[in-house]
């Protein structure tokens, strides 16, 4: 049976300090526990205002629970979602206090897990929920919802059926050639497999797209020795107060935040100083901060106006396009600084900032949102994410029906078109679940007369 | 297989009589009728010996859709396939309708019959065809019985619901049956047969003693050589004042008037059915069939009807050439209870009576070639049960039979289920050709074929193979000989050797090695879902008691019983999610079973 031996406990909002932490709870032992803490059965579906007391009988804050029993809670099992007040040491004490009863910490979405192990969802639900749960920044969460409320399921069903249709043209030729269909038409099905085509190539881009709401837009910091780069990251993140995370950097010549900027999540990542004359190791943390910067979603290059402009690296300056490049002119708020002649990079957005005095880093904040803000489908509709198991199923998809135009261009072997139509159908449903052949012989069966 | 059968028919003399139309074979059918040779089935032989047209379908398209046709003397047929079974070994034939089963402790233990002489048996193979409960409809004129002129099964239907069975309708129909010399074939297009027949039999695989063994009992001839004097068919359509005919009469119709509550099929409809559903069509193609070569009767395929005989007569005079027409038998459409198949284990036994199996139209199947597939697999694995062996069990993947078998009893049907080659996952890998050589296993298994077939069949695929490896391997101007078939298709240049080997031998080289990426891809596919099609899940496995499942799917499992996970899989109704659940508990009750023994 999935029934979970364990029950799990783990903090539902994000850490850090706010007006409210949730605490959730799943598994058998959950209605005990709540029963223990409150000193009655908890009625269901029902928010309960009382005090929360810790094993030792010590009262720890007056918080709001809502017991949800198995089968109407979003596990699936017996589950407990207490609201406390949002100040981390309480919602940690709490935490501590249920793993004290007996329960567990729970693992990275082991929620949605169970959820999905106890049929409360389908698979492209349950990665919605990771996703959501993954979301960092509004624009995440908005494309999450949608998927969940099935604006990828609606569009891949719109594209099966319309598939089905293009196979139905074909099948009746393969499996009905003595009877009297009209002339076989294959102008109809090639039409219908370039839309196809160039809508699962939609679906596709929104790929990386989905990687920018998921894992943030990758903001690569870069310029000179002592420019700037590492207080202009300290500033940008001491901005908004908002750090997701502050893990080191893949390499440890990298240090990487997470900010949010508007409805953005921005990785930044700092880089090592470009240095014209590098020596051994230094050459060698030069080449990987060209590399990362190669990869950047956003280059923030900083230049000090207190000294003369450096001649950067010709593999470097091949980067810089005015889409992606946002020039920090740092160091305006010193005597020294100089009318600054930056006809180099006359094309590039600047700005003045100053990390030391924090002039300029609103207008910076607004010239990097204005810049994320490009990276979204230019139609809100097309707010879809597409995962990476997504966009696996999606260019195989896009495979077959490459091979199936070029067989439809040269009139190749009709049963192999077919074959290939099939393989695009299978994709579609490695998403959406696997397509019955029954709705494609219902379109047969509408379109053509069949039937001597 | 040698066991001690015995089988009981209403009337012996319509033993295999064609109630539809005289053909056998066409897409999907005729593949699976050379599935049936290569697993002992007599319909192949039987079809060679007695067609009196064949012709290729597809043959512009690839060998894997090719398929033979061939139209019968439906006399000849008839009697050559009752002459077979009385000189079958270990066979009893006996003539007496069997009214009811006999069961004892949840199991069949015997049948009743009209005679009131009752038969005892190990297990039970219900073919009922149109029989049971038979109700034909012309117009509002409505007559028992399950083939113009025949009797109706009435109360086997009882005896089966009693036993937990459940019955429901289905509907199918047949076009009137004219006089040859009434009809004008001058105002009509004639369809001639192939020059070169495409026979159905493997006739390469057999020696001359397993050929033709009716014939050369010396107690009768058919009188012709096999794909000699073939006979054409004829082709005329309906004109406006058909649709006209019918439009006015529509309520006339039993199928219109609800006079039927039956289902019909979707491939097959009567002539109300087209100029209803496809109105803008202003024109349907008909084709008259000869019924035989010592009869004057025709088949008008297309002209399915339930229209009463009045109107059936002014419909037929308003087709070009037969204006003068005599209709010897009227349309009809019949309509006959049929058992749900999903009541069935693959092997085709009930999952609710123990040693009872059905096959043919009483599993909601329309069509010959459906029919005597699953008359193979029941009887096979009635004598399986018998000897308690395992049954022989066909995966979707081995042919259409196997596609045929598992869509029944895993999804069911709703109308009167017909193969199609789009039915099946692995088209490419179904082409006619290769169907000894995917069912040799069982053929071997359960002793289906003459040792002599047997060696025949595997030097035949140990050549296949050699020549295929050659191909591959051998490099020729610009590359190997595989590349140049591959390139140049069908004017590519075989080895000199490889040119004499028999055509069945290279036409399956130069298929195999011409289409071996999709092969390959389609080989691919079906290894990587076997891993799910092996994982058997516990015949007591309590699905209700799973709390993951949705409730819907829950029933819906424990109604049907699969056997394998990969048949789980394809119960409708029943999604991805289910199947991930069920693989985590029985994969998890596995390993729980091997670190405990």
């Amino acid at each position: 049976m999935p029934r979970s031996s364990d029950t799990i406990a783990a903090l539902a909002t994000p850490a850090g300090t706010s007006a409210l932490a949730l605490v959730r709870v799943s598994g058998p032992d959950t209605a005990g526990m709540a029963q223990d803490i409150f000193g009655a059965p908890p009625p269901p579906r029902h928010a309960l205002h009382g005090d929360y007391r810790a094993k030792d009988g010590r009262l720890v804050d007056d918080v709001v629970a809502t017991f949800f029993p198995a089968g109407n809670s979003f596990t699936g099992e017996d589950s407990l979602e207490i609201s406390c007040h949002g100040n981390p040491f309480i919602a940690q004490t709490i935490l501590e206090d249920l793993f004290a009863r007996g329960g567990r910490p729970a693992g990275p979405g082991e929620f949605t897990q169970r959820a999905f192990l106890n049929g409360r969802m389908d698979l492209s639900q349950a990665e919605a929920v990771m996703d959501l749960i993954h979301a960092r920044s509004e624009r995440a969460l908005a494309a999450a919802n949608q998927q969940l409320r099935g604006g990828l399921g609606r569009r891949l069903n719109d594209l099966t059926e319309r598939l089905l249709g293009a196979l139905a043209r074909i099948e009746a030729y393969i499996d009905f050639p003595d009877e009297d269909l009209p002339k076989e038409d294959r102008a109809i099905v090639r039409r219908t497999l370039e839309s196809l085509a160039s809508e699962t190539d939609r679906l596709l881009a929104t790929s990386h797209y989905g990687e920018l709401l998921r894992d943030g837009i990758k903001t690569v910091i870069i310029g000179a020795p002592n420019a700037g780069k590492s207080s202009l990251l300290n500033r940008l993140v001491g901005h908004e107060r908002a750090i997701v995370s502050a893990e080191p950097g893949t390499t440890r010549d990298f240090i990487e935040e997470r900010i949010i900027v508007g409805p953005h999540c921005l990785r930044l990542i700092d880089t090592a100083g470009l240095n014209p004359a590098p020596g051994g190791i230094e050459k060698l943390g030069m080449e990987k901060s060209l590399e990362r910067a190669a990869e950047a979603d956003i280059i923030l290059l900083v230049l000090d106006t207190t000294a003369p402009l450096p001649t950067l690296p010709e593999s470097l300056t091949k980067l810089l396009t005015p889409n992606r490049v946002l020039v920090a002119l740092n160091k305006t708020d010193l005597l020294k600084a100089q009318a600054f002649d930056i006809k180099v990079y006359s094309s590039l957005k600047s700005v003045n900032v100053s990390a030391v005095t924090r002039a300029g880093i609103e207008s910076l904040v607004t010239e990097i949102i204005r810049m994320a803000d490009a990276f979204q489908p230019t139609s809100q509709d097309d707010v879809v994410a597409i995962n990476a198991r997504h966009a696996d199923a999606l260019t195989r998809a896009k495979v077959s029906l490459q091979t199936a135009l070029a067989n439809l261009a040269a009139s190749g072997p009709v049963e192999l078109l077919a074959s290939d139509l099939r393989g695009t159908l299978a994709a579609y449903g490695d998403i959406l679940g696997k397509v019955d052949n029954e709705r494609m012989l219902d379109q047969l069966f509408a379109t053509f007369c069949i039937g001597k | 297989m040698g066991a001690s059968t015995l089988l009981l028919s209403g009337n012996i003399d319509t033993i295999a009589q064609m109630s539809c139309n005289p053909a056998i074979g066409g897409q999907a059918k005729g593949q699976m009728v050379r599935e049936l040779d290569a697993l002992g089935g007599e319909m192949a032989i039987n079809t060679d010996v007695t067609g009196i047209q064949f012709r290729l379908l597809n043959e512009s398209k690839g060998p894997a859709v090719q398929a033979p046709r061939a139209q019968c003397d439906k006399k000849a047929y008839q009697f050559r396939l009752k002459h077979t079974l009385e000189l079958q070994p270990n066979l009893q034939i006996f003539q007496a309708t069997v009214t009811g089963l006999l069961f004892k402790a949840g199991k069949v233990v015997g049948c009743q019959t009209n005679l009131d002489i009752d038969f005892l048996g190990q297990t039970i193979v219900v073919t009922t065809g149109t029989f049971l409960r038979g109700l034909m409809h012309i117009g509002q004129n409505k007559n028992e019985g399950g083939r113009l002129g025949d009797f109706s099964a009435k109360s086997l239907s009882s005896s089966l619901t009693e036993a937990g069975i459940q019955l429901e309708r289905l509907k199918t129909g047949t076009p009137p049956r004219l006089l040859g010399r009434s009809i004008d074939f001058s105002k009509m297009e004639e369809q001639k047969g192939d020059t070169h027949p495409t026979f159905f039999a493997f006739h390469d695989t057999r020696g001359p003693e397993e050929m033709f063994h009716v014939e050369q009992s010396g107690e009768r001839r058919i009188g012709w050589a096999p794909g000699s004097e073939q006979v054409s068919c004829w082709m005329t359509h309906t004109t406006a004042q058909t649709a006209e005919i019918v439009r006015a009469n529509l309520s006339k119709s039993a199928m219109y008037s609800g006079e039927i509550v039956g289902v019909g099929p979707r491939y097959c409809p009567s002539i109300e059915d087209k100029f209803v559903r496809f109105a803008d069509k202003p024109r349907h193609l008909l084709f008259l069939e000869p019924e035989g070569r010592s009869t004057n009767e025709y088949y008008v395929n297309g002209l399915s009807t339930s229209l009463p005989f009045d109107v059936q007569l002014d419909l037929v005079h308003s087709i070009p050439g037969l204006e003068k027409a005599q209709l010897l038998r009227p349309a009809y459409a019949v309509e006959y209870d049929f058992a749900h198949p999903t009541q069935l284990f693959p092997s085709l036994e009930s999952k609710k009576v123990e040693n009872l199996f059905f096959a043919g139209q009483i599993n909601g199947t329309s069509g010959y070639e459906e029919a005597a597939v699953q008359g193979l697999v029941a009887g096979v694995n009635a004598v399986n049960k018998v000897r308690a062996t395992a049954p022989m069990l066909i995966q979707r993947n081995e042919g259409y039979i196997g596609v045929l078998i598992d869509d029944l009893v895993s999804k069911g049907t709703r109308e009167p289920y017909r193969m199609f080659t789009s039915r099946a996952e692995y088209r490419l890998l179904f082409n006619h050709g290769s169907a000894e050589f995917r069912f040799l296993d069982h053929a071997k298994t359960y002793n289906l074929l003459s040792n002599n077939r047997i060696k025949n069949i595997e030097a035949k695929q140990a050549k296949v193979t050699h020549w295929v490896d050659y191909l591959e391997k051998t490099r020729n101007t610009g590359g190997t000989w595989a590349d140049a078939i591959r390139r140049d298709r069908v004017g590519a240049v075989l080895p000199e050797e490889l040119a004499k080997e028999s055509a069945p031998v290279r036409d399956e080289v130069v298929y195999r090695v011409s289409y071996q990426g999709y092969l390959a891809r389609e080989q691919r596919q079906v290894e990587k879902l076997s891993q799910i099609e092996k994982i058997r899940i516990p015949a007591d496995f309590d699905y209700p008691a799973v709390r993951g499942l949705r409730r819907e799917s829950a029933l819906k499992l424990a109604e049907f019983k699969p056997m394998t996970l990969g048949q789980a899989s394809r119960i409708s109704g029943v999604n991805p999610a289910d199947i991930s659940i069920l693989m985590v508990l029985i994969g998890a009750g596995a390993v729980r079973a091997r670190d405990a023994s």
